[in-house]
């Protein structure tokens, strides 16, 4: 090693605005989640504007919290200590620059299309795919950035923080590849290339491991980072922490099929996304019993500085969160809690919790150091803690209470063996008060989020004329020179080859040569991630009894094919299923239970993770086509207590014809048996439209609607969960099932309405 | 032929036994690791307290 040291400097410029963002994000993301909780009380809150619907709104509060929030304060905790880990300042401050306009402008880009339906409709990454890949050029910036100062850096040994940062760059790139796929239509519409039960665990393998690599790792490096500094205590064991990194890599990304238990999910991806769920427990109170013992000795500190206040509690919560998500995992405790707000509650003492505090405690420990002068006022940061703390528990604490009401009420029998409720609506209304008291926990919460910001603007007007720059010095990295234990193998002898090489292993010095080398170290967590994903996705994609095929299940028509898109742009999916469970109060409630065969054609699929209103998945003939003109034009006209907003707009925007046809070809490019149908797509929506329409009008609706957005829904809705009832027309049930079905039936066959249409279909 | 034929046809029991090993494996290993005494590990838990940076301590 060099025995000379070189000066140098920090950019914390960076780590200045990722701050400012963070902060500010932070208000917006929180103001809209406000917004929301108040239209499940007052829907009449989006004031008859389809972009203030709940449906396209929750996408926005989620994708503001986790990425514009968190993530600005992920990369405000990786330029920050990444560089005085590595010493050595960040690779490249151009793509520093680049990579902080960048995700602004990605963000902004997705608060400008998420509210006009431009989506996905895949929980966090729903947005669209010219935004999709914008987000692979700002993240392989930030990762040559990242790597880059890795690769020039003056300290051998590579810090556990800097790991997890890795784990988290490497991983978030492969999941948002490969849940991204997609066919695109046009610039503002695409396909994804998979399907139905794939396409669903696609999903739920990148909506899971986005909890896991990036609301989870970064925060963990981060942790490890701020709290031995904070606590002014190195951290309390480096070997726990180690072994808490492996143990996530390798577990995480096998638990995201416990999002699927009970549904047309293949049983062994389900078991064994639960199985490695309850694994998860290990590490995760590993992380958590070793931040808090890193407070050992330096308790005292907690009561006077709020930094470690916010660590603790946001510590505490990680602990809780993670002993609640295998709980929820286990497939008895799930059939309780999924679909329910106790999800909802996870979620938010994860993301409120861990996330929030986690990032407040950062904020507060780099305002002072990264403006260069004293918080503006540290009673003000108290208050903050006490405010969003109580704010959390107000929260979190009235919306289980709703969750588990809602699972109880759902599945309750009376003495006779029915339904207990059977009208949903009785299960709505019962938790409406709760839903008051979330209101009141997410203005709380929110008022501390707006203290954080403005103690941070304060604090920033008060900064020096100048900025001091950071500086440090260190001895550059020299070539290697310590001990290095190497596998010597004895000539000609192929068994003691063997012993050799269990003794080498054995004595794990491997992994101290890792430590040094992050190329190599860097490979293995690609590899640790992309072996275990293969073992899920491969069988999924390639064992044909996965998915069963029905005969019956037939594609959408194109006027129901542009109906469904409508379903996704309104973001119906936020608030229903489309996936019956085989438990019974659901088959009493709803119908027969959802097969993997009927969503082979669901590009892409929609089965939800909340009933905020029913299932849809078997509403398809169960109410006449007025009754859904009715319901969408004032929901209040047929279900008295309805929450669900009004869609007036669907009754004056014109239906796009003309934008059919190459959705209809899309779906065909991807393998959908749409036949001569690729030819006729717009004549047969048009003549499905017609024949709808005067069904409306015949049974005294309105006229006029069959050149408008809401005929397609229609048309879409009585199709949904149809194609298994149609058996063989000689069976003299199958027509008596049919009949009963009323007088839409021939619209939702497959067969064309016209003669023409129909025949090259 | 197709790959999804030779996969269906494998009737593979075992894949969901197969993760769980490969874990237990990597995970005597990084235990084997650790069992080198807390010693090995003095100097990198401090790394962050280790910092010559002229920002700490400089708040006014």
């Amino acid at each position: 090693m060099s025995t000379h040291t070189e000066k140098f400097n920090y950019d914390d410029a960076t780590v200045r605005k990722f701050v400012f963002a963070t902060a500010v994000w932070g208000v917006v993301a929180t103001l809209v989640g406000l917004w929301l909780a108040l239209m499940l009380v007052m829907p009449q809150l989006n004031f008859g504007l389809a972009q203030l619907s709940f449906g396209r709104l929750r996408p926005l509060h989620t994708n503001a919290a986790i990425f514009a929030f968190a993530g600005n304060a992920i990369f405000a905790a990786i330029y920050y200590s990444s560089q005085r880990l590595l010493k050595t300042r960040m690779f490249s401050d151009a793509l520093s620059k680049f990579h902080f306009w960048g995700w602004q402008a990605i963000i902004v880009a997705a608060a400008l299309t998420l509210p006009f339906g431009i989506t996905q409709s895949k929980e966090y990454a729903e947005l669209e795919w010219p935004i999709d890949l914008a987000i692979v050029v700002v993240w392989v910036a930030f990762a040559v950035n990242f790597f880059g100062a890795i690769a020039k850096r003056r300290e051998r040994h590579i810090y556990v923080a800097i790991w997890f940062y890795v784990a988290t760059i490497v991983t978030v790139a492969i999941l948002h590849i490969f849940n991204n796929l997609a066919l695109p239509v046009s610039l503002f519409k695409s396909y994804g290339i998979y399907a139905g039960v794939q396409d669903a665990f696609m999903q739920w393998w990148y909506g899971h491991n986005a909890v896991a690599f990036f609301l989870t790792t970064p925060f963990l490096g981060l942790m490890y980072y701020f709290l031995p500094k904070a606590a002014n205590r190195p951290v309390y064991s480096y070997r726990l922490s180690i072994l808490h990194f492996w143990s996530l890599v390798f577990i995480y990304i096998w638990a995201g099929p416990h999002h699927l238990h009970y549904t047309a999910l293949p049983e062994w991806a389900s078991t064994l996304g639960m199985l490695f769920s309850v694994m998860l427990w290990m590490p995760s109170w590993g992380g958590m019993i070793n931040g808090l013992m890193t407070l050992r000795g330096a308790w005292h500190k907690v009561s006077e500085d709020p930094v470690l206040k916010f660590f603790v509690v946001g510590i505490t919560f990680y602990g809780m969160a993670t002993f609640e998500g295998p709980l929820l995992s286990i497939k008895s405790v799930n059939a309780l809690s999924h679909y329910t707000d106790w999800t909802i509650a996870h979620v938010h003492s994860g993301a409120l919790g861990w996330n929030g505090f986690m990032t407040f405690g950062m904020l507060y420990y780099l305002t002072p150091r990264i403006f260069q002068t004293k918080l503006w006022s540290k009673k003000l940061a108290e208050v903050h803690f006490w405010v969003g703390t109580i704010g959390i528990l107000l929260y979190i604490v009235a919306i289980y209470a709703a969750g588990v009401t809602q699972g109880l009420m759902w599945r309750a029998f009376d003495s006779t063996g029915r339904l207990a409720y059977p009208d949903f609506i009785e299960t709505v209304v019962r938790i409406l008060p709760m839903y008051w008291v979330r209101v009141l926990g997410g203005t709380l919460f929110m008022s501390g989020m707006f203290m954080a910001l403005f103690n941070i603007i304060m604090t920033w007007r008060g900064r020096p004329e100048r900025y001091e720059e950071s500086s440090d010095e260190a001895a550059p990295l020299g070539a290697y020179t310590g001990p290095v234990t190497e596998l010597v193998l004895p000539k000609h002898s192929t068994i003691s080859d063997t012993g050799h090489r269990v003794i080498y292993f054995m004595a794990a010095k491997w992994h101290r040569v890792w430590e040094r080398q992050p190329l190599k170290f860097t490979v293995w967590v690609a590899v640790a991630v992309i072996v275990a994903s293969l073992f899920e996705v491969v069988p999924t994609f390639l064992i044909r009894s996965n998915i069963p095929t029905i005969a019956s299940v037939k594609p959408y028509t194109p006027l129901e094919l542009i109906g469904r898109d409508i379903y996704v742009a309104e973001g119906c999916y936020n608030c229903h299923s489309q996936m019956i469970r085989p438990i019974r109060s659901e088959t009493e409630r709803y119908g027969e239970y959802s097969k993997p065969g009927e969503f082979v054609y669901d590009h892409p699929f929609q089965w939800g993770s909340r009933r905020i209103g029913p299932d849809l998945h078997r509403v398809g003939g169960k109410y006449p086509y007025l009754w859904h003109v009715r319901h969408m034009q004032d929901p209040r006209s047929t279900t008295p207590q309805s929450i669900m907003p009004a869609y007036t707009w669907l009754f004056k925007d014109d239906l796009d014809y003309a934008s059919i046809q190459p959705r209809v070809d899309a779906m065909a490019m991807l393998g959908v048996p749409y036949g001569q149908a690729v030819l006729h797509g717009e004549s047969m929506a048009r003549a499905q439209a017609k024949q709808i329409s005067a069904e409306i009008v015949a049974q005294g609706g309105p006229s006029q609607l069959e050149a408008k957005k809401i005929i397609a829904l229609i048309a879409y809705l009585q199709r949904l969960g149809t194609d298994i009832k149609k058996l063989p027309a000689s069976d003299p049930a199958a027509k008596s099932t049919a009949d009963n079905r009323g007088p839409q039936t021939n619209i939702l066959s497959n067969s064309a309405p016209d003669k023409s249409a129909a025949e090259a279909f | 032929m197709k790959l999804s034929d030779v996969m269906s046809a494998m009737h593979m029991t075992i894949y969901a036994e197969l993760p769980l090993l490969i874990f237990v494996g990597v995970f005597i290993g990084v235990a084997l690791h650790l069992l080198q005494g807390p010693q090995h590990f003095e100097a990198m838990r401090s790394l962050p307290l280790d910092e010559k940076d002229s920002s700490e301590g400089r708040e006014r």
